[in-house]
């Protein structure tokens, strides 16, 4: 499968079904071992030639941030709650699917010509915020979009300028991607891929994996924050799209293993990898997950950059992606 | 052409106020078959004429849309973003839009990412200062491209909802362009008597230029304006918007009561609903500026209903749209000569 294909299927945390479906297929052919554990994660493993070697395994979320369909209006709008976090400044005027039959939504807002000075300066919070499907009331919304109803952000993956991509979902599709890519080689160590469920609203599905898979390591494919654009100085940027995979040592959910975090900088620099040090303690990730679950396993995270990445349009540079692939790839090969 | 696919193509041609050449020449093509004759003036305003003995009758909605204009190019390659129109910069972080540099580029707005904002700054919307247009392109691959005064559009989707409704970006006016479109459609097969001018005016988005300019090219006898007004929208006063299901039409001192009245009265003749759209004074639209313009015009404003205006979703009926078309085609094949006794009584 590739990134576009992954894009464009819908994964609201806690709905992952159709993602889930998609990968047990494409993984299917790749792997010896294939199944959906208790937390509703895929686990897909490749046997080793060498059993000295430890127990790897590589985790991604399927998981994307979206909406909750929370009621409806007397003119039959949508009411929408979050699911993880979403600015809803970035909510406004964009393009939504809804439900199963990917029913086509708008988000709108009162007209600029209608907004007092005050409505200006306002944020639009989630309860001021409604999709709009063309229902003409209540009682046709409700039949349509039940209260439960998931709703997934509808940005096309679309190539830009100099290798960039911009699409909804890139946190994590681009983790899984390269999962899928991983199980195509063949290593000596024993290597279990896991796609895991609900990182978005706290890292949940990855306890799961951690706890009845009990890796030696865990090495996790993250989107993280790059914000390298737009006049920010050199001194406030976390990570910048285009230099490379991005190896954190620490953020606001793990401690990377000193050892694994050293071992992916020399091998990124040997391997001539393009790479760069995640250079704040923000966000978190399934490593928090991993390094505490059961008996604990040693953790280290690798992230492509990516701007705007909690909005539907977040973007992400090609080459950095290839570059979390190839040091996971080298990771495996010198263990 | 099916009304539809005009409205998808017409709302997808860049034609921001002031350089609207592209959408006009679309425009003039598209209503060339229906008409005797096409024009496109001196400021970018298309002017469409079904020839008749009788008076003159002009019909009139904006082709201009609403974007962005670069204002300065970061040495990052970010590039800063002027208005051209009313842009609510509410709707444009996300958003993938069209820089018009020498190639058209695809780029998207960014801003200051949410760990950089202090608490407060948090509680606020972004203005447009704050925002800028990532091209994912260095400083020098931009600067070879794009120019300060480059014009950025809006991201353009044609996105049928439920009940033939329609969210796309510059329905306002385009919809209206399109009711026109409908009009002369069904003027083939009727026999009007008046000597009618479909007009798609450039600028009106700044101040209703192209409008004065068409007027006293055209110098009608009579004019309808058309544009959109406000559909009923959450914490919207209901006092300034109207129903999305039929459309409106407007009343106040700007407008002429006569004019107004036999749009009212053959409306009720031929089963088209309007609503009323009370106005004290300016109607921000065309009408303004047509029945004052040419020695004054009396002049009569038409509307279609749009949910969220200005933003890249407007959200419009269609049914509406073609009763709207209806009543207008009706109209133009009964504007007669004898409407001039009526004026001033």
């Amino acid at each position: 499968m590739d990134l576009k294909q992954l894009t464009d299927i819908d994964a609201i945390s806690g709905n992952e079904g159709a993602l889930r479906k998609a990968i047990m297929e494409a993984a299917k052919p790749l792997c010896d071992e294939l199944y959906i554990d208790r937390s509703g994660n895929v686990i897909a493993t490749k046997h080793g030639t060498d059993d000295r070697l430890p127990h790897v395994v590589f985790s991604a979320h399927m998981d994307e941030i979206g909406f909750l369909i929370s009621g409806h209006t007397d003119d039959g709008l949508l009411r929408i709650m979050p699911v993880g976090g979403i600015d809803p400044r970035v909510a406004v005027s964009k393009w939504v699917r809804v439900g199963k039959d990917n029913i086509p939504g708008v988000i709108g807002a009162m007209a600029i010509h209608l907004q007092s000075p005050e409505d200006r300066q306002r944020v639009l919070g989630f309860d001021k915020l409604f999709i709009d499907i063309g229902a003409k009331d209540q009682k046709e919304a409700e039949r349509l979009c039940p209260v439960g109803t998931y709703a997934a952000f509808d940005t096309p993956y679309t190539p830009f300028g100099d290798g960039f991509v911009v699409s909804k979902a890139l946190d994590d599709r681009v983790g899984c991607f390269n999962l899928l890519r991983i199980l195509e080689g063949k290593y000596a160590a024993r290597v279990t891929c896991a796609f895991v469920t609900q990182e978005e609203v706290g890292l949940r599905g990855a306890r799961g994996a951690g706890y009845s898979l009990q890796p030696d390591i865990a090495v996790v494919l993250e989107g993280t924050a790059a914000n390298d654009v737009g006049d920010v100085p050199k001194r406030a940027r976390v990570c910048e799209a285009g230099q490379g995979v991005c190896v954190s040592f620490m953020d606001g959910a793990s401690m990377a293993d000193r050892g694994l975090y050293k071992t992916m900088l020399s091998l990124a620099t040997s391997e001539g990898i393009p790479h760069q040090v995640k250079r704040a303690v923000t966000g978190g990730n399934d490593a928090g997950a991993y390094q505490r679950a059961g008996m604990g396993a040693r953790t280290v995270v690798l992230s492509v950059p990516c701007r705007y990445i909690h909005s539907g349009a977040s973007v992400a540079k090609v080459s950095d992606i290839d570059a979390q692939f190839a040091l996971s790839q080298a990771f495996l090969n010198n263990l | 052409m099916l009304i539809e696919q005009f409205l998808r193509e017409v709302t997808a041609i860049p034609g921001l106020t002031g350089s609207e050449q592209e959408v006009a020449r679309y425009i003039a093509d598209a209503f060339a078959p229906y008409a005797d004759e096409v024009r496109i003036d001196s400021v970018q305003s298309v002017i469409a004429r079904i020839r008749g003995d009788g008076p003159k009758v002009m019909f009139a909605a904006h082709l201009d849309e609403i974007g962005l204009m670069v204002s300065a190019i970061e040495e990052d390659g970010a590039l800063r973003l002027g208005n051209v129109g009313g842009v609510d910069p509410r709707i444009l972080p996300g958003m993938v839009v069209t820089v018009l540099g020498r190639q058209k580029l695809k780029g998207v707005i960014g801003a200051k990412a949410i760990h950089l904002l202090s608490p407060e700054d948090r509680q606020k919307n972004y203005k447009r200062e704050d925002l800028y247009v990532d091209l994912g392109l260095p400083y020098d691959a931009v600067a070879e491209n794009v120019h300060v005064g480059d014009l950025v559009q809006l991201e353009q989707r044609f996105v049928e909802l439920k009940n033939k409704r329609f969210a796309t970006k510059t329905a306002d006016d385009r919809a209206c362009v399109a009711i026109m479109y409908r009009a002369m459609q069904l003027l083939k097969g009727m026999r009007p008597t008046a000597d009618l001018y479909f007009v798609a005016t450039c600028q009106e988005e700044i101040g209703c230029y192209g409008a004065v300019t068409a007027t006293y090219g055209v110098k009608p006898d009579f004019a309808v304006a058309l544009d959109v007004c406000h559909a009923q929208t959450p914490d919207a006063p209901r006092s300034r918007t109207q129903e999305l299901t039929s459309a409106a039409l407007a009343m106040g001192p700007y407008l002429h009561p006569v004019v107004r009245k036999k749009m009212a009265d053959i409306a009720e003749r031929i089963n088209v609903t309007v609503q009323t759209d009370l106005t004290r004074g300016s109607t921000s639209t065309d009408a303004d500026e047509i029945a004052v313009s040419s020695g004054g015009v009396p002049t009569a404003l038409l509307e279609l209903p749009l949910k969220y205006m200005h933003t890249t979703v407007e959200t419009f009926d269609l049914r509406t749209l073609e009763e709207t078309a209806r009543l207008l085609a009706q109209f133009a094949a009964e504007a007669d000569a004898s409407w001039e006794d009526e004026l001033w009584t």
